[in-house]
């Protein structure tokens, strides 16, 4: 017998029989603990605004550039879903062309960010310039950094679905990356909120 | 089995625990050994910090010396021994215990195990460059100004965190959808459960500590003002956010070891469990409420006064689950057939030793009390108590319970009582004068203390170094008996769950045949000639 | 072979759930304009509760939650609940 024998889907009897599976799982347990990162840096935006106010640097906040942006969040996770309908009905090339769609609004996502981010500075709002500056950037900046790893991760499903590792039976890896993508997206609806809106 | 193969199997083939490999009793090894390693290092810082503290004076090490040598005992011992030591013991045996050939994510798993030496060298590299010397605890604004070791030391538990999380994913993955068929959750060794417990407070827990230590790290390095006072920084809210996950990391620390004592009394008392269901329960109980209890540790900080009885009150309560594993392990004994061997004996110290570190807590859970004993060697006392009364206590049961399986070796009996009775004796010595010395007023963390607290700390060191050499005998014992020792065969102890029903060491899938639950692990006497419940899967 | 259901709500449901999300976000972004006459006593718990539907559309619907079983969204659930319990104890002065 070699070392490397793969995993039979019987060994996953026992998960399935709950209805789980054991990837789809294993990356919810990963969210939960993402969950929790984000929390902590967002408890820090919380408690520094509450009790730290710095109106000056709150109304530099360009909403409605930036409710631009969250709406290109969402209807990348529209094309996501799109593109994983599209492969659950066997097809491969609506796919990658939701991939790629997903990939450009992200990346759209992320200049958004970084013109925010550009111009805040220029306003003299940085990492250093208040408690606010320091975690205002550091939130948002852990944020787009994860929009970044999901353009990636993204990039690499678009491959393993142009070269015909997913079809209308194979799709497990799309949804893995859905999930994650839609978590990325589900925090920065949060983000939105407690920091432009509120 | 082959002729070849039965060889390669006896000899331990000792290269291929430093490759990548992805077989889980490989990993398990990996951390077994290299997590003992980092449990020697912290020793010897113990060792030098009790030889600084023998006398009033500071007659070894200065005051910056002893802060770093402190801080990294502490980071040394929870990092890069307690917490991972149970991720191998874990590794090793979930996957055997439930019936499975691998862990869920072989590879993730190994990924794991490779962060932590790196992580260790880093931690120990940082002495080189001006150790961090703010405590394992780190409060700000202190670590914040520390010098660069304490980056290295931030970056060190980042990756340990890291590593934590990772295993946890993969021993909830691995519990709830590879289990061998019949075995339900009422079914799984109370190992098993503990493991689960304590992974679902890695998982929400420690990525709160990776997002502190972010904070201060960008504060360090990129001059962010988290905790920069005058800015408006806050150092309650560094407290919030670390104990946030250190307070269940104490359960993390010894949630596992109580679940190794759930397996050993049964066995050698050769009595079913008492209260399965009700200590299966309870480790879900300390897990959760554990996460709701972390600023009974900020009581003297100047906390909100208004937010702290409600901390007591749930800390408090966390000694009822606690308190119904006890009285369940005395209920399994209770008129059992006992053979104190030496996993039996390091089961019966954990009681009694973790019983005096746990009753001490709750009297530092009372708010008056805490407010006079806090930052005191009344603290020391009862964190040593638990932490190497109990959990290590529970390490040492498990090395010597689960030793026969993974060597496939016998260890030397004789060595192992010596060892239990020098280790006894030692922590007793060492840590009961430390309540005595923390009640009339002794602070923690000081090089040099009042001549008045001389004798307690004269005893503690003499204690200290018994409890240093009481580790040779371990250590003699465990290397030789691997290469010398008798072979030990499938089931030396006659124990029930599935471990224990394939070969010693296991084969590279764990069983010959896939393992079907036949009947409950804890059936001890319940009929003379019971067999333990291993089918061959149908259709062989 | 995929031995778990197929998980889809199918376009249809996707693209509805789309256009929800849409319109409460050209809501927030209208209604968080300057000179807009609503209180900030009314506007702030409106734009969280707005949240709380977006981001639950999301993992419902797009995330399968509704579809799978329901031990991912306790395994969603739970960190959030602690983290709410956390952000409020931590942020009191």
């Amino acid at each position: 017998m070699s070392i490397e024998v793969s995993m039979h889907e019987d060994e996953f009897k026992a998960g399935r029989a709950l209805g789980l599976d054991h990837r789809k799982l294993g990356v919810w347990l990963f969210l939960s603990s993402e969950i929790m990162f984000f929390g902590g840096l967002l408890a820090a935006f919380l408690h520094y605004k509450i009790n730290n106010p710095s109106p000056a640097e709150h109304a530099l906040l360009d909403v409605t550039l930036v409710g631009i942006n969250t709406f290109i969040l969402l209807v990348s996770s529209f094309t996501v879903v799109l593109g994983l309908d599209a492969i659950q009905h066997g097809n491969r090339r609506r796919l990658v062309l939701f991939l790629g769609l997903t990939m450009l609004l992200g990346a759209g996502f992320l200049a958004g960010q970084g013109n925010e981010f550009v111009t805040l500075y220029r306003h003299g709002m940085t990492l250093k310039s208040s408690v606010y500056g320091s975690s205002f950037f550091t939130l948002t900046g852990f944020h787009g950094l994860h929009v970044l790893i999901g353009i990636l991760w993204a990039g690499l499903t678009l491959r393993k679905a142009a070269i015909g590792r997913y079809d209308d039976g194979r799709y497990t890896g799309v949804e893995l990356f859905g999930l994650y993508w839609h978590f990325v997206d589900i925090v920065w609806i949060v983000l939105f909120t407690l920091i432009y809106l509120t | 089995m082959t002729v070849e193969a039965q060889i390669a199997q006896e000899k331990p083939n000792w290269r291929r625990y430093f490759t990548w490999n992805t077989d889980h009793k490989v990993i398990g090894v990996q951390y077994m050994v290299t997590t003992f390693f980092f449990f020697l290092i912290g020793g010897a810082l113990a060792m030098l910090i009790r030889s600084e503290l023998a006398q009033p004076g500071t007659d070894i090490l200065n005051g910056v010396q002893y802060n770093r040598f402190l801080t990294n005992h502490g980071s040394v011992m929870i990092f890069l021994w307690i917490i991972p030591i149970w991720a191998g013991m874990g590794n090793y045996f979930i996957p055997l215990m439930i019936g499975a050939r691998d862990m869920a994510f072989p590879k993730l798993n190994a990924l794991s195990f490779w962060l932590i030496p790196p992580a260790g060298l880093i931690m120990l590299a940082s002495f080189f460059v001006g150790a961090a010397e703010s405590g394992w605890t780190a409060y700000v604004p202190l670590s914040v100004a520390a010098p660069f070791g304490q980056t290295l030391w931030a970056v060190s538990v980042i990756l340990l965190g890291t590593s934590s999380i990772m295993g946890s994913i993969n021993f909830v993955t691995t519990v709830l959808t590879m289990r061998a068929e019949g075995m339900g959750f009422w079914d799984l060794p109370l190992f098993v459960w503990s493991m689960l417990a304590t992974a679902l407070m890695v998982l929400v827990a420690t990525p709160m500590l990776t997002a502190g230590l972010v904070l201060i790290a960008m504060d360090r390095l990129v001059g962010t003002l988290f905790f920069n006072v005058p800015a408006g920084g806050d150092p309650i809210f560094w407290q919030n956010v670390f104990w946030f996950y250190s307070h269940p990391a104490v359960y993390i620390m010894i949630l596992p070891g109580m679940g190794i004592i759930s397996e050993i009394f049964p066995v050698f008392s050769r009595k079913p469990i008492f209260g399965y269901k009700a200590i299966a329960f309870s480790s879900l109980a300390i897990s959760i409420l554990g996460l709701t209890v972390w600023a009974h540790h900020m009581f003297a900080s100047g906390m909100n006064p208004a937010l702290r009885v409600p901390y007591m009150i749930t800390s408090m309560i966390i000694a009822v689950p606690t308190g119904v594993k006890i009285f369940s392990w005395l209920g399994t004994i209770w008129d059992g057939k006992l053979s104190f061997t030496t996993p039996m004996l390091f089961a019966l110290g954990f009681i009694s030793m973790f019983l005096i570190g746990g009753i001490t807590g709750i009297f530092l859970a009372s708010i008056p009390v805490d407010l006079h004993v806090h930052d005191s060697y009344f603290v020391v006392a009862h964190l040593h108590f638990v932490l190497f009364g109990g959990a290590v206590s529970a390490v040492y049961a498990g090395l010597y319970y689960w030793y026969p399986k993974v060597t496939g070796r016998m260890y030397n009996e004789k060595l192992g009582k010596t060892h239990f009775w020098l280790n006894f004796l030692g922590t007793n010595l060492t840590y009961l004068p430390m309540f005595v010395a923390g009640l009339l007023g002794m602070p923690r963390r000081v090089v040099d203390y009042a001549p008045e607290f001389a004798s307690y700390n004269m005893l503690a060191t003499i204690g200290a170094f018994l409890l240093g050499i009481s580790t040779l005998p371990f250590l003699y014992n465990a290397i030789v008996s691997w290469v010398r020792g008798p072979k030990a065969g499938s089931n030396p102890w006659r124990a029930l769950t599935l471990e224990w029903q394939t070969s010693s060491p296991p084969p590279e899938h764990n069983f010959e045949d896939t393992p079907v639950m036949t009947r409950w692990p804890y059936d001890y006497g319940e009929s003379p000639l019971a067999e333990p419940g291993v089918a061959p899967a149908a259709g062989d | 072979m995929e031995a778990t259901p197929k998980t889809s709500s199918g376009v249809r449901t996707y693209a509805l759930v789309f256009t929800v999300l849409a319109v409460i976000t050209i809501l927030e972004i209208l209604l968080s304009q300057p000179g807009v006459g609503v209180a900030r006593q009314v506007l702030t718990p409106t734009f969280l509760m707005f949240s709380l539907a977006k981001a639950g559309l999301v993992a419902a619907f797009f995330m399968h939650l509704r579809s799978d079983t329901r031990f991912y969204t306790y395994v969603f659930l739970f960190p959030a609940a602690l983290l709410l319990i956390f952000a409020l104890l931590a942020t009191v002065r």
